[in-house]
């Protein structure tokens, strides 16, 4: 890694030159108390006054007339080897997280990491990427990440030095006489730093997940497996039981298990076939909007539902009594299915309950799912952490028998079940050191902080599953005073090594050379051989059986914690893409709320009228649970267990994590209990309180019901779409014939406009439905290759989002019973560059107008900012900068309005030197007054094209692809020139012609975008799919309206 | 002349009183010869001050933003063009009363169309200035104008109904500032000579433009009327016509109707005779011209109330019968949810419109209604509240819930800065109008002398006589009076 410097004061003397350059204006001007009290009685009495306001003047006069420092960036005088200014690099690099691993390359364009994409040579992950590994990347330009290492004196944390503190902490280890040293991590998945610690003399290792997996490791090592998690294989799976696992969104390895589960789920349409998921659940998860069949139960009956299929599926357990009609036959018909599936099924829970675990693993026994749908021979290292471990150490902690502990990646301070326990038992623990890079609430606590490298300046290496090892490689030089943490372990356990040498002497050593360390760190992923597996055994179902049918099955409210796809455990909070993400099924940023069902709101006396719709603001209750309570205010959605209530955990963080971080939501860990072996992440018995107002949620989309409108979405069952193959051509070719009657010239017939050649290329984007469970990754992905700006909860309360790409989600209900959901549908929408584009003809400047491409595309620096364009939209996707969300504007010194739309903190956050390192050079940041939408990232197709052209070669299928396709685990999102009969686009359409549809084609606006309609594997025959528009208007719509009153009731 | 322009005696007097040429002169030159009164005054200031927050809400939005504005990403224009096209609206009286009815020789009009022509004029410059304000870049809108340019071929984009806008309303306005200000030169003629003070003088003198009365002026006056006459009467038609293709053209269900261009000037007329009445009958109080305006001329405005009236009535249910019997799902749901549900969140908007437009203004088949002038200031303030609410109706309960349930809006409310703009362009208005009615007369002094030997009270008494004299009685009793 090559040092740039400027003068030699910065290379002989960093300390001191970075101390002079941030004290060069340390003083600050004697207006000492006048801010409070008033000129009269400030201590500058009024000549001074006139003084300072004399010397201002001159001065501002002077300051005014004087140029401003013109800043330039100074060219290379020897051109480094391999960087070429404005060339993007790709390194092969991996995003951890708390366990959470994803191999990624980073691309870096002159120095600075801007956007992450998936490795494609990772066939574990498929290239794929989720939300919270394209966010990461600005985690690296977080003005809130701390900057140098610290010691606590008295209240302060104070700066220090890395010499300085291995002197004393190191001494204060070995002064410890005797007491332990514990080392609190998170999930730790990277074998040289397993390696690291081993070696580490007398340090214990303790692995605390936010939100555990316990249950699932104990159950394992119960049923013989040892305690591990597997591999679990979505894509052999013919039936998909979800237990409550949000396997899409949240559960184990989402990214993995979606790419395995989207295989299962596309459609072949000469053999319609696709798997079948039921989902068992209290709330409506992401992966519960994808479901076939969804059934819910309360949170307590989880472990009963487990047994009863059991029972169900072989009998070896008495089924326990279930009183829900709709559960009990539902259990039986998901028990037949599986049955007749076996081999081919695969049954997975999200409980962290070890006996229903045991259970489950007794399902998946029945099932045949071991050796076929889950893989022990490479089991998983996302989630390590032992609840009972944990507990014991708190215990120990308040015994005084921990003398150091050091704390990386975990923060119990905010996320343990009993966190005042964790505080109090940590100030009696007497060298407390975190690792943290940022100042989390457990960090706060600690007497020293030694902030860690992002992992885009970090070495590492990362074991997802055994035998599969992604390597990290630093993008960036450290942009702060920071240090591995694991340097920190290697010096105080006597090694003097740093970490990155350490790690390549490790490899090399394993690999037996270097070549070998070197060609796996420029592939980023090393794949080597896996377990042996392991075998079943039943010996612990009867003990876990009879525990679960002594759990009682809850008669008052009860409360599920659950994750957002976003925020996470917590660890996304601070990241204002990841806030800004619309959860995938309430559509609300910013927040976290009570997820309550239609008819707990009927019994709360919610009103959904039009006051609930249409004005953010919702009412707020108080839940308690024992001495834990919190206000939130409610959030009504349909297909929610009765009485059951959701919360998302990672909210209500600290006030040093920043205000993008501090200001959302409330923190619902205190929630969880130890129920004597694992932690639950629910609560029976709520009470719940009207408090009598409202707060405001922000949501990106207000309405949930499609209103039968036919040709947005297309939507039908397996076996109305078996029955009826052709519903979506037949209504085609017969608006074809309406548009087309006298010439057969379907494109030009019905406008007024020519219809302008596209001889060359044509871009084209396919979407299949359903491949797309709604995870967002596209959306922040979006944003990251985009330069998209974040508004804030402020301006989203005010529906000025700026999205260009956005999840539409539309609830599939009962006609009669709204809360009856029978699906959801997920819809990505962005600009479709219609051809006969309604948004072109009525700008009056032709500020957005079509390349001979087929690429509707926005002159930003044309653009006047009528909004007539906006308005002619039918798709809404074009978006208007209101303010001055980017800095970019004319005008200085205006995103300080006061009385009207007042900006949030985090616009000033994403508008900061540091910040806006991250933002894409290739692509224009929009200033406030002007209009932008997605623009197929024309930067992408055309430096394609360049490439294409340069390298003196056709352009191939797959050289371009857009930030959204890229970053899609599923690959729901397809691009690429339409022209070309091979490519990948071409070929979806041509193979899917009777899924295939335009949003809104009888408008004849021409899109280029197709979608491709929504099964859902179920039996029920949807009369009238045939043809919905004409004769079926008026039924779609007159029973929307009826339903539209029944939820206004 | 006179005789020429033989009026039958059932029709009512125009000017009422005794009056000759000179009582004509003094009656409409003494408001603006005399020193303004307290209530001009402070009429004045209250138009001045309203002037003065519009143009702070104005420059709050220009400097931070249309998210001054509550407008969002599914509602793109809400109050602003709201009032473009209500302003625009009203714009329409004038040059209908001074083009359409001179060229229909309908005599009464002299007696408002002065007023109604500056107010015409006054109303298109606060419609002007929604347009230009809107934009998200100001500073930029000299793009609009076809002008040459050094960025290439880069040319207005001619397929864009707004262009059409800038070129209509550019033109309208032209057209109807030279009407008026040439209409408007015998009178500063008139003013300078009667003017006492050296800077009325050559105030008066430099506006009139070396008007002398000589034959060969009024001969060209007479023709210039003629010729601006001709082009403002298409030009009545093709504004609103035009301002109705910035919905019509669109895709948006509710603004994509194809009788858009004949409904929006019907109502056009109609907000535009409401919004003269409002002027009007106060004006004619307060400088005491009642003997001028009479309520025959409030009568009969408030006939063309009740047609105009009527016929936006039955365009107003004839677009909902095509919305219905289009069988498109789209703009049905936009009529039946978005307007006619009155718990839907903007119903009750639609049932104002209905309530002002089309229910109110039928109390006008009664002759003592139509004569009743607290009725009439009632009912004009309450039809240009029901216009208002017609293009509120249009623009924003269309957009809101279009094609894509998932971009339906939240509530839309205005903010402080968009009423700001709106009072702001009433300070305008009324500002000008005050400075209009201090400095100019008010009714065309020329104009009513033309018609005050045939509709004047006295005069038309003493036709009675003259009707029953032969021709030659006539000539040589009366022959000497021409050119008096």
């Amino acid at each position: 890694m090559n040092k740039y410097w400027q003068s030699f004061g910065e290379v002989n003397d960093p300390d001191n030159f970075q101390k002079k350059v941030e004290d060069e204006f340390r003083e600050e001007l004697p207006f000492e108390d006048m801010d409070s009290k008033g000129l009269l009685d400030a201590k500058s009495p009024r000549r001074d006054f006139l003084k300072y306001l004399g010397f201002s003047t001159a001065a501002a006069t002077l300051a005014a007339s004087c140029k401003t420092p013109v800043r330039k960036a100074i060219p290379f005088a020897n051109k480094p080897e391999n960087i070429i200014p404005g060339e993007a690099k790709y390194y092969a690099t991996t995003y951890v997280q708390d366990g959470d691993v994803v191999p990624i390359l980073a691309k870096v364009r002159d120095g600075r990491p801007i956007k992450i994409e998936g490795n494609d040579l990772s066939l574990f992950t498929n290239g794929g990427t989720t939300a919270r590994a394209q966010a990461s990347v600005l985690d690296l330009y977080d003005t809130y990440r701390n900057r140098f290492p610290t010691r606590k004196v008295g209240d302060k944390h104070e700066e220090s030095t890395y010499e300085f503190l291995d002197k004393t902490i190191g001494e204060a280890i070995a002064g410890l006489a005797g007491k332990s040293v514990v080392l609190l991590t998170s999930s730790i998945v990277s074998p040289s730093t397993k390696d690291i610690i081993s070696k580490f003399a007398n340090l214990k290792h303790v692995q605390y997940d936010a939100v555990s997996y316990s249950g699932m490791l104990e159950a394992n090592e119960a049923s013989g497996f040892g305690k591990k998690l597997p591999s679990y294989n979505f894509g052999e799976a013919k039936v998909i039981v979800g237990l409550g696992a949000d396997f899409l969104g949240t559960w184990l390895s989402p990214l993995e298990n979606a790419l395995g589960y989207t295989k299962g789920r596309k459609i072949n349409e000469k053999n319609p076939e696709m798997s079948k998921h039921y989902q068992f659940e209290s709330h409506l998860s992401t992966t519960g909007a994808s479901a076939d069949e969804r059934i819910t139960h309360r949170p307590s009956e989880t472990g009963a539902v487990a047994l009863a299929l059991l029972a169900a599926l072989d009998g070896s357990v008495v089924a326990p009594a279930i009183a829900d009609a709709k559960l009990k036959a539902g259990i039986v018909k998901v028990a037949a299915d599986l049955k007749a599936n076996s081999g081919k099924a695969l049954v997975v829970s999200g409980s962290n309950d070890v006996n229903v675990q045991i259970i489950v693993n007794a399902i998946n026994n029945a099932v045949g799912a071991y050796g076929t749908t889950i893989d022990w021979t490479r089991p998983v290292n996302y989630r390590q952490g032992i609840d009972k471990d944990v507990k014991a150490l708190v215990a120990d902690m308040e015994a005084g028998n921990v003398g150091a502990l050091l704390i990386y990646g975990a923060n119990p301070a905010y996320d343990y079940y009993d966190a005042a326990k964790f505080k109090s038992a940590l100030a009696k623990v007497k060298v407390t050191v975190s690792f943290n890079e940022r100042w989390d609430e457990t960090t706060e606590l600690c007497g020293y902080n030694l902030p860690t490298h992002h992992y885009l300046e970090s070495w590492g290496d990362a074991e997802p599953k055994t035998g599969i090892t992604s390597f990290i490689q630093p993008t960036i030089y450290p942009l702060f005073k920071t240090r591995p943490y694991q340097t920190s372990l290697l010096r105080w356990s006597g090694n003097a090594t740093d970490y990155d040498s350490y790690l390549k002497t490790y490899w090399a050593a394993r690999l037996q050379s270097d070549d070998a360390y070197n060609k796996a760190l420029q592939d980023g992923i090393l794949v080597e051989a896996g377990g042996a597996g392991a075998t079943y055994s039943s010996a612990s179902v009867a003990a876990a059986a009879s525990a679960i049918a002594s759990i009682k099955k809850g008669v008052k409210t009860e409360v599920v914690l659950y994750q957002k796809v976003s925020i996470g455990t917590g660890t996304g909070a601070t990241n204002p893409w990841l806030q800004e993400l619309p959860d995938a099924i309430t559509k609300a940023t910013w927040d976290n709320y009570a997820m309550i069902s239609m008819a707990k709101a009927k019994e709360l006396g919610v009103k959904l009228d039009m006051d609930y719709e249409y004005y953010p603001k919702k009412p707020v209750f108080k839940f308690t649970v024992g001495k834990a309570e919190v206000e939130l205010p409610i959030l009504v959605i349909p297909g929610m267990n009765a009485d059951t209530i959701a919360i998302a955990v990672g909210y209500g963080r600290g006030e040093k994590l920043g205000k993008t971080a501090s200001g959302a939501g409330k923190n619902v860990y205190p929630f969880t209990s130890f129920n004597g072996n694992n932690v639950d992440y629910y609560a029976a018995d709520v009470t719940i309180t009207d408090m009598n107002r409202k707060e405001k949620i922000a949501q990106t989309q207000i309405h949930n019901s499609y209103e039968g409108r036919v040709e947005v979405v297309r939507e039908t069952t397996l076996a109305t779409f078996k029955k009826n193959p052709n519903a979506i051509p037949d209504y085609r070719t017969e608006m074809t014939e309406d548009y087309a009657k006298k010439t057969s010239d379907f494109r030009r017939e019905a406008t007024l406009y020519p219809d302008h050649g596209q001889p060359g290329i044509k871009w084209g984007m396919a979407i299949d439905m359903n491949a797309c469970y709604g995870c967002g990754a596209c959306v922040v992905a979006c944003h990251a290759e985009n330069n998209v700006s974040v508004v804030g909860k402020s301006e989203v309360l005010r529906y000025h989002d700026m999205h260009w790409l956005r999840i539409d989600r539309y609830f599939v209900s009962d006609n009669e019973n709204p809360d009856d959901l029978k699906g959801v549908v997920f819809q990505p929408m962005m600009c479709q560059h219609c051809d006969n584009a309604p948004c072109e003809n009525v700008c009056p400047v032709a500020a957005t107008n079509h390349s001979s491409e087929g690429i509707n595309q926005m002159a930003y620096n044309r653009c006047i900012g009528t909004r007539y364009c906006a308005n002619n939209c039918p798709f809404k996707v074009r978006r208007f900068n209101w303010s001055d969300y980017t800095g970019a504007d004319s005008f200085a010194h205006n995103q300080d309005q006061e009385l009207v739309g007042k900006l949030d903190p985090v616009i000033h956050q994403m508008n900061d030197e540091l910040t806006r390192m991250v933002l894409n050079p290739d692509v224009t940041v929009r200033s406030r007054g002007v209009m932008e939408k997605c623009s197929f990232c024309v930067q992408r197709t055309q430096a394609a094209k360049l490439k294409a052209k340069k390298e003196n070669r056709v352009l191939a299928d797959g050289d371009a692809k857009t930030a959204c396709q890229q970053a899609c685990a599923g690959d729901a999102i397809v691009f690429g020139n339409v022209h070309d009969k091979a490519s990948a686009v071409s070929k979806m359409r041509e193979e899917n012609t009777q899924r295939s549809f335009y949003v809104l084609e009888q408008l004849h606006v021409l899109p280029n975008v197709t979608y491709l309609a929504k099964v859902r594997n179920t039996d029920e025959i949807i009369e009238d799919a045939h043809h919905g528009g004409e004769e079926k208007h008026e039924g779609a719509t007159v029973p929307a309206a009826e339903k539209k009153e029944e939820a206004n009731h | 002349m006179g005789l020429l322009r033989y009026e039958s005696q059932v029709r009512p007097p125009l000017v009422d009183g005794d009056k000759d040429y000179h009582q004509v002169t003094e009656d409409i030159c003494r408001p603006v010869e005399a020193k303004p009164s307290r209530l001009w005054w402070i009429g004045f200031l209250i138009s001045v001050a309203l002037l003065a927050f519009g143009i702070l809400s104005v420059t709050m939005e220009v400097i931070y933003g249309t998210g001054q504005w509550n407008l969002n990403k599914t509602i793109g224009w809400g109050w602003d063009i709201t009032n473009f096209v209500w302003w625009v609206g009203i714009g329409h009286a004038g040059t209908l009363i001074s083009a359409i009815l001179l060229l229909f020789r309908q005599g009464w009009r002299t007696g408002v169309n002065r007023a109604a022509e500056a107010m015409t004029i006054f109303a298109v410059m606060c419609a002007g200035q929604f347009p230009i304000w809107h934009m998200g870049r100001v500073w930029d809108a000299f793009f609009v104008l076809p002008y040459g340019n050094t960025r290439g071929p880069l040319w207005v984009n001619f397929n864009s109904p707004l262009l059409w806008d800038v070129f209509a309303i550019s033109t309208y306005f032209t057209v109807s500032l030279l009407f008026w200000y040439s209409g408007l030169l015998p009178d500063l003629a008139t003013l300078r000579d009667r003017a006492k003070l050296k800077w009325r003088k050559m105030f008066y003198g430099v506006a009139a433009f070396g008007w002398t009365g000589s034959t060969k002026h009024w001969q060209r006056h007479e023709a210039l009327s003629l010729v601006l006459a001709g082009l403002s009467t298409p030009l009545v038609l093709s504004v609103h016509t035009i301002v109705s293709f910035d919905f019509a053209t669109s895709v948006v269900p509710g603004w994509h109707t194809t009788i858009f261009p004949p409904y929006f000037v019907a109502g056009a007329i109609f907000s535009g005779f409401a919004m003269v009445q409002t002027l009007l009958v106060v004006t004619r109080k307060v400088l005491a011209l009642e003997e001028y305006i009479t309520l025959e001329h409030i009568e009969v405005m408030n006939k063309v109330i009740i047609l105009t009236g009527s016929i936006v009535g039955i365009a107003y249910l004839t677009e909902l019968f095509m919305a219905w019997y289009s069988a498109s799902p789209y703009e049905w749901y936009a009529f039946k949810e978005n307007r006619l549900n009155l718990s839907s969140p903007y119903g009750w908007s639609y049932w104002i419109m209905m309530g002002c437009n089309v229910l109110s203004p039928q109390i006008f088949w009664f002759r003592k209604m139509r004569r009743n002038l607290v009725l009439t200031f009632f009912m004009s303030i309450l039809i240009n509240i029901g216009m208002w609410f017609e293009r509120f109706v249009i623009i924003v309960t269309s957009v809101y819930r279009d094609y894509l349930p998932s971009a339906w809006s939240t509530y839309y409310a205005p903010t402080i800065w968009e009423v700001g703009f709106y009072m702001g362009t009433f300070g305008l208005f009324f500002t000008c109008y005050f400075l209009f009615s201090k400095f100019f007369p008010v009714i065309a002094l020329a104009e009513i002398k033309h018609i005050l030997k045939k509709n004047g009270k006295n005069y038309k008494e003493k036709m009675d006589e003259v009707e029953k004299e032969s021709l030659t009685e006539f000539s040589e009793k009366h022959g000497h009076d021409h050119g008096a």
